[in-house]
């Protein structure tokens, strides 16, 4: 039943349609408004519900370059996946350890893990790139970052 | 104020000293941007907005725009030399410019980009300062059931913006609008799918969005592409050199395909593809060695840049005098409009005729510094091809995180950018368009607001929307313009069965 990718979405989003359309009917309403806060969004959910029926019995018609875009060799998911991570290790001590040292870690270690040999023009630009943007945020636009540890 | 009381207004703002420098700096970072590889237009302008914060809104806006037709031009570039167009406004571009590329031609075909792109943006400016002003002393008297039936016909830019699928374009759309239910409801104060956080009372910001679903959602991609031969050697260009032979060929497509990319741009849904497409094929028609073309004929390269660009300036009609974006890109400009506290619209030419007309002269600008701009240092300027592919996704992610770390400093906000990332992922993957998405979010708040307060004006009555002229025309071309690309494409089905 499910052989189709289209059936597998078309699925997923009947499923968020019911979700989403539950909570609008738990949407508090007042008398003497036309249209309260949950009219548009009920509207919504009905129409995302006949949406996804309709698209779980489309046919699949992309393009051959599209359907190439969803087959991801299991190296890249790893490297998309270790990225993600990198990343959410910057956001969570971002404001801890501060922006010029976590920026420059971010940048280093990224580019190394996805490949980049070349670990001096490596170290130049995770240190140069977040002193630059750090001036032009702080100094330029007068916009805080975080410090963090570092004194300025 | 008459046209040529505005334009000189305006001109001042673009030639001071300031106008100058910021349109200078918007065409280059633009062009800078667009011409990575999967970073286009919405991309560039998203990244940008940051940087405006705090900047008086004139100036900032007119390096916006700068920004915008930059980033079309770089993506040309890219398009020509890596066969690697950043945005699809400049896929056709690649056609003729690549293999011309290949002959060893590469710098005769950014030559021909450069100056038929001037061309195309310099005429439609022209079209643009005839045509804005007079849409918006129309729609001043626009009262909320027109305008909610003139967002919906920029929404109906969606039929339009579907790449293959119609229901995942409209499904796209509804997740969109979904997305921009969240937060305080601002007529009742009820709090909409906010799961008790605080943090999404203010709702989701648009640079979230557009951050993530374009440029964080790119980083995907170009994760998968890291190791794809790069241009190695920026000597590779060969001469910029044109014949008058060239410049006799270029100048009848560059004017003919500048009005009709005008005109395209203008219109919802349309925007620089089709605009390229469209002209593409017309020249082609028109030509007397059609077989050339997609060899490398200068006329195949011309015309979808000339309009293309013209297209990027038809959009700003709709932007400027109705306050409605056409397209994913014009959403995000509008966003950043309102980021810098402008609203644009009817009223705009009025009461902020320094940023209406700032903007217009300054395209005027903008076209010549691309041309000065990209003619002597394009060599040097593509040599931002040549950044290695994995320090160009760290430094993408860096810039989009403190972009957005910039206007809330919340690391809440930061989650929330990786988890419309992976959506935005998902999304290319499985072939659902992300423009309609940032369009739907975008109008979709306006719309209900508008909506709400017609209905809160007639009682609850829905029959205000087709007792008005106005709104009537709308709705009425809103369901033209959204079922006509949909019964095209069932016919071109037909006719292909």
């Amino acid at each position: 039943m499910l052989n189709n990718v289209n059936r597998k979405i078309g699925l997923a989003l009947f499923l968020i349609s019911i979700g989403y359309l539950f909570m609008s009917y738990q949407l508090p309403t007042y008398p003497y408004i036309p249209v309260d806060a949950d009219a548009i969004p009920i509207t919504l959910g009905w129409i995302l519900l006949v949406l996804s029926v309709a698209l779980f019995f489309s046919e699949d018609k992309d393009t051959e370059e599209q359907k190439a875009k969803r087959h991801i060799p299991k190296k890249d998911v790893k490297a998309i996946s270790g990225v993600f991570v990198l990343a959410l290790i910057f956001i969570t001590l971002l404001e801890i350890v501060g922006f010029l040292i976590m920026t420059a870690l971010f940048i280093f270690s990224s580019s190394k893990f996805l490949g980049y040999e070349n670990n001096l023009v490596n170290a130049v630009v995770s240190v140069c790139f977040p002193l630059i943007l750090y001036s032009i945020f702080v100094f330029l636009l007068n916009i805080n970052l975080p410090q963090g540890v570092m004194p300025f | 104020m008459g046209a040529i009381e505005g334009i000189i207004t305006g001109f001042e703002v673009a030639l001071s000293l300031e106008g100058i420098l910021f349109v200078l700096l918007g065409v280059f970072v633009g062009t800078f941007i667009g011409m990575l590889p999967g970073l286009g237009p919405i991309s560039a302008i998203a990244i940008m907005i940051p940087i405006t914060y705090g900047m008086n809104p004139t100036l900032a806006l007119v390096m916006m725009a700068g920004v915008y037709y930059g980033a079309v031009f770089g993506g040309s570039t890219s398009s020509i030399l890596l066969n690697a167009p950043g945005i699809s406004g400049t896929v056709a571009s690649s056609f003729d410019g690549y293999p011309m590329a290949q002959n060893g031609q590469a710098g005769k075909a950014l030559a021909i980009a450069a100056i038929s792109s001037f061309i195309g943006g310099t005429i439609s400016v022209i079209l643009l300062m005839a045509f804005a002003p007079m849409l918006s002393s129309v729609a001043i008297s626009f009262g909320p059931p027109a305008y909610f039936a003139l967002m919906l016909l920029g929404l109906t830019a969606i039929a339009s913006l579907s790449e293959g699928s119609t229901v995942k374009a409209l499904i796209s759309a509804v997740i969109g609008f979904m997305v921009a239910t969240i937060g305080i409801d601002p007529q009742t104060g009820t709090a909409r799918y906010t799961f008790g956080s605080t943090n999404l009372l203010d709702g989701i910001d648009f640079l979230i969005i557009a951050l993530g679903l374009f440029a964080i959602a790119e980083v995907g991609y170009l994760i998968i592409n890291r190791h794809k031969k790069s241009m190695t050697d920026a000597k590779q260009l060969g001469s910029l050199k044109l014949s008058k032979q060239d410049m006799k060929e270029i100048a009848g497509p560059s004017g003919r395909q500048s009005i009709l990319g005008f005109v395209l741009g203008i219109l919802p849904g349309a925007g620089a593809t089709i605009a390229s497409f469209i002209s593409y094929i017309s020249e082609k028609r028109l030509s007397k060695n059609p077989e050339k073309f997609g060899k490398g004929a200068v006329k195949g390269l011309a015309a979808p840049e000339a309009s293309n660009n013209a297209a990027t300036s038809g959009s700003f009609v709709p932007l400027l005098s109705l306050g409605i974006p056409g397209s994913g890109t014009t959403a995000v400009m509008l966003g950043a409009f309102l980021v810098l506290g402008v609203q644009p619209g009817p009223m705009l030419m009025g009461d902020n005729p320094d940023i209406f007309w700032g903007i217009i002269a300054s395209m005027y600008i903008g076209n010549v510094f691309l041309l000065i701009l990209n003619l002597p240092l394009i060599p040097y300027i593509a040599r931002v091809l040549t950044v290695p592919r994995p320090l160009l996704i760290s430094l993408v992610i860096v810039f989009s995180l403190i972009g957005v770390y910039a206007i809330s400093f919340s690391t809440f906000d930061l989650y929330l950018l990786l988890a419309f990332g992976v959506i935005g992922f998902l999304m290319r993957m499985f072939a659902f368009p992300a423009p309609p998405f940032i369009l739907a979010f975008i109008l979709g708040g306006m719309m209900e607001q508008s909506f709400r307060q017609a209905m809160t004006s007639s009682n609850g009555d829905i029959s205000i929307f087709f007792t008005n002229n106005i709104s009537l025309v709308l709705i009425i071309l809103s369901v033209l313009s959204f079922t006509f690309p949909i019964i095209k494409s069932m016919r071109q089905k037909k006719q292909e069965a």
